[in-house]
C-alpha cells in the first residue's frame, strides 16, 4: 500500500476512538521516556496522601465490622440500667423478670490499701454479682481468679496495680474495713461504661464483699448497674418509657455500638480531614507536573500537529499519560494504605475492645483507589485543556503558550466550556471527597470552604510573593541577591507551587502543634500555686473533724470544704420535667442530670455574681429555699431571677428561687457547683463532704493516702497532678496519632516540592551554565540558587505560619479560652524548617551544576 | 534502489503539462492582521502566489516582510485574516484545524529552521511519525533507508540531543519526504548550520525534491541558496514585490 493510499487507522479526530488507537498509546510511552522519574515524584505526593486515607477508611471499616459483630459482648448483656441510686427491689423485681438472666454491679471510686508496700491509691472498685459478662469472656491470670472473685475470695486487679507496689498474687489488699486477697490479674476486663478508668485502676470483687466494705452508703459517689440478658426489644421499650422518671439510663449493644460508631465517625472526620488534604494536595502536585510536563511538550504537541496529528489524537497522547500517572499513584496508595492498615492493626489489636479481622477491607480499597484516582484526574483536567489550543504555528515560530490559543469560530466557546468543565468536575469531586469522607454534610461542606479559602489565600500570597519580588528587588542591590530573588517571579518560576505544598504543609502543622500547645497550656494554667491538687471524696460528716486533723498533722492546707448534696430537677416555673422533655426547649441532659450541689455562705475566688446578689437575696415566695444558678445551666433553662426551681432532693421535695446568677471559671479545680444554696436549710440533708487540699512542692501525696486508708477507709484522695498527667499523657498520644497522618501531608509537599526543583532545575541549571559559561564561579552560582530555594522555603514557611497564627487566635480565644499569644516559637521554628528544607532541597537536585562541563548539561536537557 | 526514487504516489497531483495549468498551491488576495489590543498589525496583504507541482520556488526578503507568515498561511498551520488559500485543490479555509492536518499529514512536509524534532524520540522515530499518524506502521525499513540516504544509517537510535545540528537537520529532512509530500515548506532550513554542515543539507534538499517530484516553498535569507530555487519570489511588508521567471532548478 503505498503511503498516499487512504488508510483505515489514520490518527483519529474524535477522543474516544483516539484513547484506544495504538499509535496514541506508543507516543504515551515514547514520550514518557525522559519524563518518568520526574513525574514519579509528583505521583508519590497523590501515594503519600492517598495512603494516609485508605489506611484511616479501612481502619474504621475493620473496626466498624468488628463492632457490628461484637456488639453484644462489647456490652455483656442485651440491656445494660445504670443507676446513681440503689435500684428499689420492687422495681428490680419488676425488670428482670422480663429477663432470661440478669447480674448486678456497684462501681465506686475508692481508695485502697496496700500493708506490703505500706500504702494506698484511688482505684475504680466494681463490685459484681452473677454471670455477667453474658457475652463474650474475662481473662485473667491465673484463668480462673474471675470465678473466684465472684464466689466473693478476693479482688482481681489491673496489673499496673501489682507493678506499681511490686505485689503478687496472694498478697493482702485493704479495702474499706476489709482486707482481701489478690486472686489475680485482669488481661482482659469485663465490659464497663465507666470513664473513670483512665484515670485510675480497676480492681474488681463480688458484689456481696463490696457492701461489706461499708464503702456503698447512701450518698456515695458510685453508679449501680443492672444487666439483662435475652431481653426482648418491646420489653426494652416498655421498661425505657415505664422507668423515664427514675433517672435511669439505657444502654442496649445497639446504642453502644451507635456510641462507639459516632466515636469511630469522629475519627474518621477529624484524620480524614488530614489525610484528604495530603491528597488534595499531591493533586495539585500532579496537576503542577502535568503542566509542566506540557509546557516543556508545547513544540512537540505543534510539531505534531504540524505533521497532521489532529488535535484530540495529542489530547489523548497526554490524557493516555496522565491516566496512567494517576492510576498507578492510586493503586500504589491504596496498596501502601492496605499495608499499613494491617501494620496498626497488628500493633494495636491486643488493646481493642474488638476482635479485628485482618483481612483487607477490599471494598474500600477499591472506593479509596477510585477516589484517589476521580480527585487526581479532576486535577488535572485543567492543565490537560491547554493542548487543545496548542496552534501548529509555533513549530514555526518560538511562541509562547499564552500567545497560541487559535482564533476561529466558535473557538472561544470551545475554550470556555473546556474551562468551565474542568474546575465543575474538580469541585464535585471535591464535595465529593468530603462528603464520602466527612459524615456530616454541613461540615463536609463547610471544611470544604475552609479548605478552599486557604487554597486561596496561599495563591494570592503567591500572588503578592512574585509581585513583591518583580517590584522590590532594586539595580542597586548586589547581583546575587538580586538575581536569586528575581528568580522567585522570572517565567518558569515555582513559587505558587511552592507556596502551596510547603505553605500548606506548614499550615496543617502548626495548626495542629498551636491547638495541643493550647490544650496543655490550659491543663499547666490549672496548676497554679493557689489551686487545690488533691481532691478528698466522700468525707462523712462524723470524719470532717478527724480528714482537718489529719491534714493539720501533716502540715497541709485545708483550702475548701463543700458539703454535697444529690438532686434533680422536678419542675421548671412549673412546668414538669417530662414536658419540658417533650418541648425538647431544653438540653435533654440538664433534665436527666443528678446535680450534685452544695451551701455556701459565700463566693469563692473563681466565681462572680452577674445577677442578683448572694447570699442575702430577697424571696418572693414564703416556702422556698435561697438558689444562686450558673448562668450557662440559667440559660439552658431559660430561667432568671425570681423564676422557681423544684427540686427532688433524695426522695424530699425543695422549692428554689433563683436569687442570684453566677459566672464560674471551670478551668480552675475549685469545688464549683452549678446550683448553690445557702447554709441553714439543707444542713440535715443526707449526703458527703469535699475537702481539697495541695501538696507542696518536692512532696508527694503518698503519706497522706497512706493515712487515709487506715484511717479513713472510705474518704477517696483525688490525685489531681495523677489525672493531670494522665490527661496529658492521652493528649500526647491524640497529638501523635495526628501528627502521624499530618506527616503524610508533609510527604506529600515534600515530594511536590521535590518535583517542582526537579521541574525548575532544568531552567536553574541553563541559567547556570550560562553564568559559569560567562565566567561565574561555582560559588555564585550556589549562592543565587541558595538565595532562591531559602527565599521560596522562607515565604512558603511564613505563608503557612501566619495563616496558622491567623486560625489558632481565634481559636484559643474562643475554643480552647487561652492566651492567644502563647506558642509563638512553633510558627519560627516551622519557617526556619521549611527554609531548611528547601535550601537542602534545592541543592541536592541542583548538584551536578558546578562539576559537568557546560556542553555536557546544555545537551542533556536539551533531551528533556 | 532509492526508496525516492518511486514514483508511484502522485495520486493527488495532476502530472505533465496539467501541473502548470492547475496549480498546486494557490493564494488569492491573501493577508493576515494580527491585533494587539488596540493595534492592528498587517504582516501580510494581497498576496496572489501560484506553485504548480514539482516546482521549486525561493521566497526571500527582509525580516517582518511576511515570508514565514505566508508560509505557516500556505501550510495550513494559519488562518487568513482575507483571501484565500489552495492546496492539492482544496481550499483551506474551508476546512477546519483537524481537516487541515489530516490534509498537511498526506500531502505536506516540513523542514524548520530550528529542526523540530521531538526530543522524546529517537531518530528513526522521528521519521516514521507521518506515516504512523495515518496509520501506517511496519515501516521501520523505509524509515532506516531513508536515514541511510542522509547518511544517517548508524544513528537510527540517537536521541535528538545526540546528534549534531546538521544530523539533526538531515532527519528532519528523511522525516519530510518519508511520505512522499506532494509540497514541501522549508523555513529557513540551514539558518542554523554553518556554510560546511548546509551545502550537503541543501544538495540533499533539492535532491529529494527532484527525485519525489516534490513542490519545494523555501523560505531563505541566503540569495545563494534561493537562486538554486525554480523561482525566486521577494517580499517586502507583506507584499510580493517580484516573483522571478520559472527556470530549472539546480
Amino acid at each position: 500500500m503505498s503511503p498516499h493510499d487512504s488508510p483505515s487507522s489514520v490518527a483519529p479526530r474524535k477522543l474516544l476512538p483516539a484513547l484506544i488507537h495504538p499509535w496514541v498509546w506508543t507516543m504515551a510511552w515514547r514520550d514518557s521516556r525522559s519524563q518518568r522519574r520526574r513525574l514519579l515524584v509528583f505521583a508519590l505526593a497523590v501515594v503519600s496522601g492517598l495512603t494516609a486515607l485508605t489506611a484511616i477508611r479501612s481502619l474504621k471499616e475493620t473496626v466498624e465490622t468488628a463492632v457490628d459483630s461484637e456488639a453484644k459482648s462489647l456490652l455483656g448483656a442485651d440491656l445494660h440500667i445504670r443507676s446513681r441510686q440503689q435500684i428499689a427491689s420492687d422495681k428490680l423485681a419488676e425488670v428482670i423478670r422480663l429477663s432470661e438472666d440478669y447480674a448486678q454491679e456497684t462501681g465506686i471510686s475508692s481508695m485502697m490499701g496496700f500493708p506490703k508496700a505500706n500504702a494506698g491509691r484511688l482505684v475504680q472498685v466494681r463490685g459484681i454479682e452473677g454471670r455477667f459478662p453474658f457475652y463474650g469472656d474475662v481473662r485473667t491470670e491465673p484463668a480462673g481468679a474471675w470465678d473466684q472473685m465472684l464466689a466473693g475470695g478476693g479482688v482481681v486487679l489491673e496489673p499496673a496495680l501489682l507493678d506499681q507496689f511490686d505485689l503478687k498474687i496472694g498478697d493482702i489488699v485493704t479495702l474499706g474495713s476489709l482486707e482481701l486477697p489478690i486472686l489475680g490479674v485482669i488481661v482482659k476486663p469485663a465490659p464497663r461504661s465507666n470513664r473513670f478508668n483512665a484515670f485510675a485502676p480497676e480492681a474488681c470483687l463480688s458484689l456481696e464483699r463490696l457492701e461489706e466494705t461499708g464503702l456503698t452508703g447512701t450518698g456515695s459517689l458510685g453508679f449501680r448497674h443492672l444487666y439483662l440478658k435475652n431481653i426482648d426489644p418491646v420489653q426494652v421499650a416498655a421498661i425505657r418509657e415505664q422507668f423515664a422518671q427514675e433517672g435511669w439510663k439505657f444502654e442496649t449493644p445497639e446504642d453502644r455500638r451507635d456510641s462507639i460508631g459516632k466515636v469511630l465517625d469522629n475519627f474518621q472526620q477529624f484524620l480524614g480531614i488530614i489525610s484528604m488534604t495530603a491528597l488534595i494536595l499531591g493533586a495539585i502536585g500532579v496537576a503542577g507536573a502535568i503542566s509542566a510536563h506540557l509546557a516543556r511538550r508545547t513544540k512537540s504537541i505543534a510539531v505534531l500537529r504540524c505533521l497532521g496529528c489532529p488535535a484530540k489524537a495529542a489530547y489523548a497522547v497526554y490524557l493516555v499519560q496522565s491516566v496512567i500517572l494517576c492510576l498507578l499513584s492510586s493503586l500504589a496508595g491504596g496498596g501502601l494504605g492496605m499495608i499499613l492498615h494491617r501494620a496498626v492493626l497488628e500493633i494495636f489489636k491486643n488493646d481493642l475492645p474488638v476482635a479485628v479481622s485482618m483481612t483487607p477491607p477490599w471494598g474500600i480499597l477499591i472506593i479509596s483507589v477510585l477516589i484517589g484516582f476521580a480527585v487526581c484526574l479532576a486535577f488535572i483536567l485543567l492543565p490537560l485543556s491547554q493542548i487543545t489550543i496548542v496552534s501548529p504555528s509555533m513549530a514555526l515560530r518560538g511562541e509562547s503558550s499564552a500567545s497560541i490559543a487559535q482564533k476561529g469560530k466558535g473557538h472561544w466557546f470551545k475554550s470556555l466550556i473546556v474551562r468551565l468543565l474542568a474546575p465543575g468536575f474538580l469541585a464535585l469531586m471535591l464535595i465529593f471527597l468530603a462528603v464520602s469522607n466527612i459524615p456530616d454534610t454541613k461540615r463536609a461542606f463547610g471544611i470544604v470552604a475552609g479548605l478552599g479559602v486557604v487554597m486561596l489565600l496561599l495563591w494570592l500570597i503567591s500572588l503578592a510573593i512574585i509581585n513583591g519580588a518583580r517590584k522590590i528587588v532594586q539595580p542597586s542591590w548586589p547581583y546575587l541577591i538580586r538575581q536569586g530573588l528575581s528568580n522567585l517571579h522570572r517565567p518558569l518560576n515555582q513559587t505558587t507551587l511552592f507556596v502551596f505544598s510547603l505553605g500548606l504543609g506548614a499550615f496543617l502543622l502548626l495548626t495542629v502543634l498551636l491547638a495541643r500547645h493550647a490544650i496543655l497550656e490550659k491543663i499547666s494554667l490549672t496548676g497554679t500555686q493557689d489551686m487545690p491538687d488533691i481532691y478528698l471524696v466522700d468525707v462523712q460528716k462524723d470524719q470532717i473533724d478527724g480528714v482537718t486533723t489529719l491534714l493539720e498533722k501533716l502540715k497541709l492546707p485545708l483550702l475548701e470544704s463543700a458539703p454535697i448534696l444529690t438532686m434533680r430537677i422536678t419542675s421548671v416555673k412549673g412546668v414538669p420535667v417530662r414536658a419540658l422533655k417533650e418541648k425538647g426547649n431544653v438540653p435533654e441532659w440538664v433534665l436527666r442530670r443528678e446535680f450534685r450541689s452544695s451551701y455556701r455562705a459565700g463566693l469563692n475566688q473563681t466565681e462572680t455574681i452577674i445577677a442578683g446578689q448572694w447570699p442575702s437575696g430577697n424571696l418572693r415566695g414564703r416556702d422556698t429555699v435561697a438558689l444562686s444558678l450558673e448562668e450557662e445551666i440559667a440559660k439552658d433553662l431559660s430561667v432568671g431571677l425570681g423564676d422557681i426551681i423544684d427540686l427532688d432532693v433524695q426522695g424530699l421535695p425543695l422549692k428554689a428561687e433563683i436569687t442570684s446568677i453566677r459566672r464560674v471559671d471551670w478551668s480552675r479545680f475549685n469545688l464549683n457547683f452549678f446550683m448553690l444554696f445557702t447554709p441553714g436549710i439543707l444542713d440535715d440533708a443526707p449526703g458527703f463532704t469535699i475537702m481539697t487540699t495541695r501538696i507542696p512542692e518536692g512532696m508527694t501525696s503518698g503519706e497522706l493516702q497512706r493515712l487515709l486508708v487506715r484511717d479513713f477507709p472510705n474518704v477517696s484522695a483525688i490525685d489531681l497532678t495523677l489525672i493531670l498527667e494522665t490527661v496529658t499523657s492521652i493528649m500526647e498520644q491524640i497529638a501523635w496519632v495526628i501528627q502521624f497522618v499530618v506527616g503524610f501531608t508533609l510527604l506529600s509537599g515534600v515530594a511536590i516540592i521535590a518535583g517542582s526543583l526537579m521541574n525548575g532545575r532544568d531552567q536553574r541549571i541553563k541559567e547556570s551554565v550560562l553564568l559559569r559559561t560567562l565566567g561565574g564561579s561555582s560559588r555564585q552560582i550556589l549562592s543565587i540558587l541558595l538565595i532562591e530555594y531559602a527565599a521560596l522555603g522562607f515565604f512558603s514557611g511564613l505563608a503557612g505560619s501566619v495563616l496558622a497564627m491567623g486560625a489558632y487566635v481565634p481559636m484559643s480565644l474562643w475554643i480552647f479560652e487561652t492566651r492567644p499569644w502563647g506558642g509563638f516559637a512553633y510558627p519560627v521554628v516551622i519557617t526556619a524548617s521549611a527554609t531548611a528544607l528547601s535550601i537542602l532541597a534545592g541543592l541536592a537536585l541542583s548538584r551536578g551544576v558546578c562539576t559537568h562541563p557546560p556542553l555536557e548539561i546544555l545537551r542533556s536537557q536539551a533531551s528533556t | 534502489m532509492p526508496i525516492l526514487s518511486d514514483q508511484n504516489h502522485r495520486d493527488t497531483i495532476a502530472s505533465g503539462s496539467d501541473t502548470v495549468n492547475s496549480p498546486l498551491l494557490e493564494t488569492h488576495g491573501l493577508g493576515r492582521t494580527y491585533k494587539t489590543g488596540d493595534h492592528e498589525l498587517t504582516v501580510l496583504s494581497d498576496v496572489n502566489l501560484q506553485v504548480a507541482a514539482g516546482e521549486s520556488c525561493a521566497i526571500i526578503g527582509p525580516s517582518g516582510s511576511g515570508k514565514t507568515t505566508l508560509l505557516g498561511l500556505c501550510a495550513g498551520l494559519d488562518s487568513p485574516s482575507s483571501g484565500w488559500i489552495r492546496l492539492g485543490g482544496q481550499r483551506l479555509e474551508s476546512l477546519d484545524e483537524d481537516r487541515r492536518a489530516e490534509l498537511r499529514g498526506r500531502m505536506v512536509g516540513f523542514v524548520f529552521q530550528s529542526f523540530q524534532l521531538i526530543p522524546t524520540l529517537t531518530a528513526i522515530e522521528n521519521v516514521l511519525i507521518p506515516l504512523e499518524l495515518r496509520g501506517l506502521s511496519g515501516k521501520t525499513r523505509e524509515a532506516a533507508d531513508l536515514l541511510a540516504q542522509v547518511g544517517l544509517q548508524n544513528r537510527l537510535t540517537h536521541y535528538p540531543s545526540q546528534l549534531s545540528g546538521g544530523e539533526q537537520q538531515r532527519v528532519a529532512l528523511a522525516r519530510a519526504f518519508i511520505h512522499k509530500p506532494a509540497i514541501l515548506f522549508a523555513d529557513e532550513p540551514t539558518g542554523n548550520l554553518d556554510a560546511a554542515t548546509s551545502e550537503p543539507i541543501i544538495k540533499m534538499l533539492f535532491d529529494l525534491n527532484r527525485e519525489n517530484g516534490t513542490a519545494l516553498v523555501l523560505v531563505t535569507h541566503d540569495p545563494a541558496l534561493a537562486r538554486l530555487a525554480g523561482r525566486v519570489i521577494s517580499m517586502r511588508a507583506g507584499k510580493i514585490v517580484s516573483q522571478g521567471e520559472r527556470h530549472e532548478s539546480a
